[in-house]
């Protein structure tokens, strides 16, 4: 669990940092680092899926 | 004086182009690495300043790097890290990080760490922050100063102004309209003549003027100053 919660911080933070480098006007916002985002963000995702399910909520 | 050097060990290129280039708009010279033997090895080399040390690396791990550097020369270090369980250990007397950072952050806030942290350890001091850095041009609004690759250039009052705004606003588009408000104040910039003064802006600090790599055109909308690919 330790490990899921680390490695989907790891990507979020590519995803965060770039963001905010495009709204800060640091970086361009390529086609390349928009992919990167992406990318980071569906490893979110796919992290997400791995947690273990807690009883199902009332 | 020169600029601090900062190393950025991160094995997530995505991440490092950010902080990367967060550094030097503050005028830090980057050096960065992927893994533990590429990081001591720059740290050995390049003699940085401070460095930014992710915690999870391929090679060897984060705190061993730590502790390989910390064994060669006592230099600040700030650990980036993911794990919230690992702070104690890694601030604390076992590793004696100066300072960490949980992921995901705020690239601003990890460049005010950095200073904070040279300006605590009494090592290079930050570089005056009325200096503006894109690719090799420094841009000096305070003493109206340019320098392309290190050397000066001479600009006129009102290239030295269409930089200085186009510099401010770098990755974004300013129409015309909004850079003729901006530059010309007293009206002496007109409308027809603000392509000519960019084209003679272009003529000192461009390297290839016909091909601009820093002033860009927006078709249709006016101009916006990059970074060069």
């Amino acid at each position: 669990m330790s490990r899921l919660v680390h490695e989907i911080r790891n990507h979020l933070a590519v995803a965060v940092a770039n963001v905010e480098a495009f709204r800060d006007g640091v970086l361009e916002p390529t086609p390349a680092r928009l992919a990167a985002v992406l990318d980071a963000l569906q490893q979110v995702e796919t992290l997400l899926l791995q947690i273990p399910r807690g009883d199902p909520e009332h | 004086m020169t600029a601090p050097t900062v190393l950025v060990v991160d094995d997530e290129p995505a991440l490092v182009d950010v902080l990367e280039q967060y550094l030097r708009d503050e005028g830090f010279t980057v050096v960065r690495a992927a893994d533990g033997p590429a990081a001591i090895d720059l740290f050995e080399r390049r003699r940085p300043d401070l460095v930014l040390l992710d915690i999870n690396l391929p090679g060897f791990s984060g705190t061993e790097v730590l502790r390989r550097m910390r064994s060669v020369r006592d230099v600040p270090i700030i650990m980036l890290t993911g794990r919230v369980d690992e702070i104690d250990r890694v601030v604390g007397l076992e590793l004696g990080a100066d300072d960490y950072v949980g992921k995901p952050f705020s690239p601003r806030e990890v460049v005010a760490r950095v200073k904070s942290v040279l300006r605590r350890t009494g090592r290079a001091a930050p570089p005056p922050s009325h200096e503006r850095y894109v690719g090799e041009i420094t841009i000096d609004s305070v003493a109206h100063e340019v320098r392309v690759a290190g050397k000066p250039v001479t600009l006129t009052p009102t290239q030295f102004k269409i930089l200085d705004v186009l510099s401010s606003h770098v990755g974004q588009t300013l129409t015309r309209d909004q850079l003729l408000e901006r530059v010309s104040a007293d009206g002496d910039v007109f409308d027809r003549t603000l392509d000519r003064h960019i084209a003679n802006l272009r003529a000192r600090i461009e390297p290839d003027p016909g091909n601009p790599r820093y002033i860009v055109t927006v078709f249709g909308v006016g101009y916006k100053m990059v970074y060069p690919a």
